[in-house]
């Protein structure tokens, strides 16, 4: 964890980890005996499922839940399904887990079910969602969104994550056979890729933009790159998407060139794990395994009241519990000892102003914090720039009075969509 | 199979280790230097009053937590500091009850009534001590305060002296070094300007205080000073009698910049800053007080919240009515 430096007249700087000059070979985790997979489409108890638990699935075969569902993912093992059940998520939306017992026997060699890929970005969407890096082909194939510009990153977006710059390093062919890939597939035109300014890489891709990103946090998330290389101001409250620009991590147009060589789905994702004492780790591991299985693979124990970072210390999730499994678009993994976990408080607002002074977009956080304490989302919204936040995290990180300031302000945003919804 | 309960909270997982214990630990650590000065200069009672101040604000604010059923919150020592602020500002002969007067002033009157933290509209040791200045003018009299005690400089508070007789009839009586290096009548931790000039870098360096307000204070003071100067040498002061009598340093350093009847953002800082100078500089000159130092502050945390609103837009938002 960095702390606050004894001088600090100036605003804290957090910098980015760029991987070793000279990075190993990730190290690959076994196969687990049971695999744990995700399904984002509730289980509704009046209808009856289609998969039931003893179904038998196939390496590569897509699952629904329902007949006309419009989620899916992809077994990467052949075994046997073992429990289906209800996942809850911080927020409370519920989706579906499936544990899934291998059988290893089936699973060793290449994929049973070969896909139809066809040069069409619906026929990418329909198979390949859950490939390693998650790519967006959601909201690539989605006809309201005309999107017209691609960013790749090669930048990881959150702290002490290095997975998509070794994935740069190592594997710009692939990247580069992506973006042919992504030509052939979307009709837009303009593709970008970021790659940190202190990562020794030669970037030259013809026909694609090179951004070279600052290594001073948050100058990767995807607003700022917006605001910092494309000049494009991001009106509070749009996505990206709703400009006709995607983001695509790195990892993901790699799958997407894998995917289209063997039309065959690919299931190992890479991933950054840090251990208790901030040592990194490179591992990858199947989609799924649950991540105790990584842990145990680096001896490193999950206390009691010990912590367990998904995504990176700055705008991650903690999960609850060790079985909880790899998913697509999980970059990082961070154990924190009991001792290490900052302490938060119930404290008010002291008005230091050390949030405004670190805060990179202008938001009002002393004022906002009180109005999101007292519930007044509409106001917070309407006057204090509630929805120009663009969640780095780093006022809660610097508050003095210790106050969850990035929770209220996510907590204020999510309260603000269900009441707009409702009306 | 491992059920070990973990901790599930929210985003981010880091902290810069910075809390309000620490904070004002570090204003208590910076007012040391005036602190240990006043010791040497006014002994034994300076002590008495600064330990009393100190603990009887502590007792204050616990008394009021344990009435209203709330988490008793002295271990953020922000009473403490409001108890040694308010002591310092007090001649070292204030009897007991003045002191305790004060400190219930300042902490149940000035912060804790409010909600306590950071809920206070004014700075909490500067409504105690003024409260305590228009109530009993006597006992803040610096030049009857000190009448006991055989000093080796001019036993005259600069800033009254100035008042009574003009600029010129006392300038031979304040040479410059003799005010910067504590030599000189006033308050307990008020009179030690190099003292109170290391604190308050300190804090500045350490990033406890913000620069903006010092800073511009200062200006202030100077520009208006020796406005005031330019245009009547014999009656109005030299910018630097200003700048080190009376609470001016203190002010600057530490009363003016407390976090919650300051200013945050940067423009709103500097014209917090200049515009209580200037208010303390008019105070002093025209108006009917040796020292604005207090009421001038007084009267910029009022408009605070006003000139608060001066900000920067942020990033995607659209202006109305622009």
């Amino acid at each position: 964890m960095i702390k606050r430096p004894f001088f600090a007249l100036t605003k804290p700087r957090l910098g980015y980890d760029i991987p070793e000059p000279d990075p190993k070979e990730p190290k690959s985790m076994p196969l687990p005996s049971n695999l744990i997979l995700l399904l984002h489409d509730p289980i509704d108890d009046a209808r009856e499922t289609l998969i039931k638990t003893g179904d038998k699935v196939e390496k590569g075969g897509k699952l629904y839940l329902y007949k006309d569902s419009k989620e899916y993912t992809v077994s990467p093992v052949a075994g046997t399904i073992k429990i289906i059940d209800t996942y809850s998520d911080d927020f409370g939306n519920t989706s579906t887990y499936l544990v899934i017992n291998t059988d290893p026997g089936r699973t060793a060699g290449t994929d049973t079910v070969k896909y139809e890929l066809k040069d069409t970005i619906a026929s990418a969407d329909e198979y390949l969602r859950t490939l390693p890096g998650a790519p967006p082909l959601k909201t690539l194939a989605d006809p309201d969104k005309k999107i017209k510009t691609i960013v790749i990153t090669c930048a990881d977006s959150d702290l002490l994550s290095t997975t998509q710059q070794y994935i740069a390093l190592t594997l710009m062919d692939k990247i580069k056979e992506g973006i042919q890939v992504l030509r052939r597939i979307t009709p837009v035109s303009k593709f970008c890729i970021t790659i940190p300014e202190n990562l020794n890489i030669k970037a030259d891709i013809d026909t694609v933009e090179v951004f070279r990103t600052s290594g001073a946090y948050p100058s990767n998330l995807p607003q700022m790159v917006l605001k910092d290389h494309l000049n494009i101001v991001l009106p509070a409250g749009k996505k990206p998407e709703d400009l006709g620009i995607c983001f695509i991590t790195a990892e993901a147009v790699v799958s997407l060139a894998r995917a289209y060589k063997t039309k065959t789905a690919g299931h190992e994702k890479i991933l950054t794990v840090i251990g208790k004492q901030g040592t990194p780790y490179r591992v990858t591991a199947t989609i799924g395994t649950p991540l105790r299985r990584i842990f145990n693979a680096f001896s490193i124990q999950a206390n009691e009241k010990d912590r367990i970072v998904i995504g990176g210390p700055m705008k991650g999730f903690a999960t609850y519990t060790v079985h909880h499994p790899v998913q697509p678009d999980m970059d990082t993994v961070i154990i924190q000892d009991k001792g290490t976990v900052p302490e938060l408080s119930d404290n008010p607002c002291v008005n230091c102003g050390k949030c405004i002074r670190v805060c990179p977009v202008n938001v009002p956080v002393n004022i906002l914090v009180r109005y999101l304490e007292a519930g007044h989302y509409q106001d917070a919204a309407d006057r204090y720039d509630l929805l120009s936040c663009i969640e780095c995290g780093l006022c809660a990180y610097v508050c003095t009075a210790r106050i969850p300031i990035y929770q209220y302000i996510r907590l204020g945003k999510h309260e603000l969509l269900k009441l707009n919804a409702d009306v | 199979m491992n059920n070990n309960k973990l901790i599930v909270s929210h985003a981010p997982f880091w902290h810069d280790g910075d809390s309000l214990f620490n904070t004002n630990l570090n204003l208590l650590i910076a007012s040391l230097p005036a602190v240990i000065f006043s010791l040497v200069q006014f002994g034994a009672p300076a002590l008495g009053v600064l330990a009393l101040s100190l603990s009887s604000a502590m007792a204050w604010e616990f008394i009021v937590t344990l009435l209203s059923g709330k988490k008793p919150s002295i271990n953020d020592l922000d009473s403490a500091v409001i108890g040694l602020f308010l002591g310092m500002m007090l001649p070292a002969t204030a009897p007991w009850w003045l002191v305790i007067v004060g400190t219930f002033l300042a902490v149940v009157l000035g912060k804790m009534i409010y909600g306590g933290i950071g809920a206070n509209p004014f700075n909490p040791a500067l409504l105690g001590i003024a409260i305590l200045t228009l109530s009993w003018a006597s006992h803040l009299d610096f030049d009857a305060a000190y009448i006991n005690y055989d000093f080796s400089f001019t036993a005259l508070a600069p800033l009254a002296a100035v008042k009574a007789k003009g600029a010129l009839a006392v300038s031979d009586l304040f040479p410059l070094s003799d005010l910067i290096m504590g030599k000189q009548v006033g308050a307990i931790g008020t009179t030690f300007g190099l003292g109170l000039i290391i604190g308050g870098v300190y804090l500045i360096l350490r990033g406890f205080v913000r620069w903006e307000i010092p800073v511009s204070f200062i200006a202030g003071i100077i520009f208006t000073a020796f406005c005031f100067n330019l245009a009547n040498p014999d009656k109005y002061a030299a910018p630097m009698i200003h700048l080190f009598s009376g609470y001016t340093l203190f002010g600057a350093f530490f009363l003016a910049p407390e976090n919650s009847s300051s200013p945050v953002n940067r423009i709103p800082m500097l014209i917090f800053g200049f515009c209580a100078a200037v208010m303390i500089i008019l105070m002093r000159n025209i108006g009917a007080y040796d020292d604005g130092t207090v009421l001038g502050i007084l009267l910029l945390n009022v408009v605070n919240p006003l000139i608060d609103t001066i900000r920067p837009k942020a990033l995607g938002k659209e202006v109305r009515n622009a």
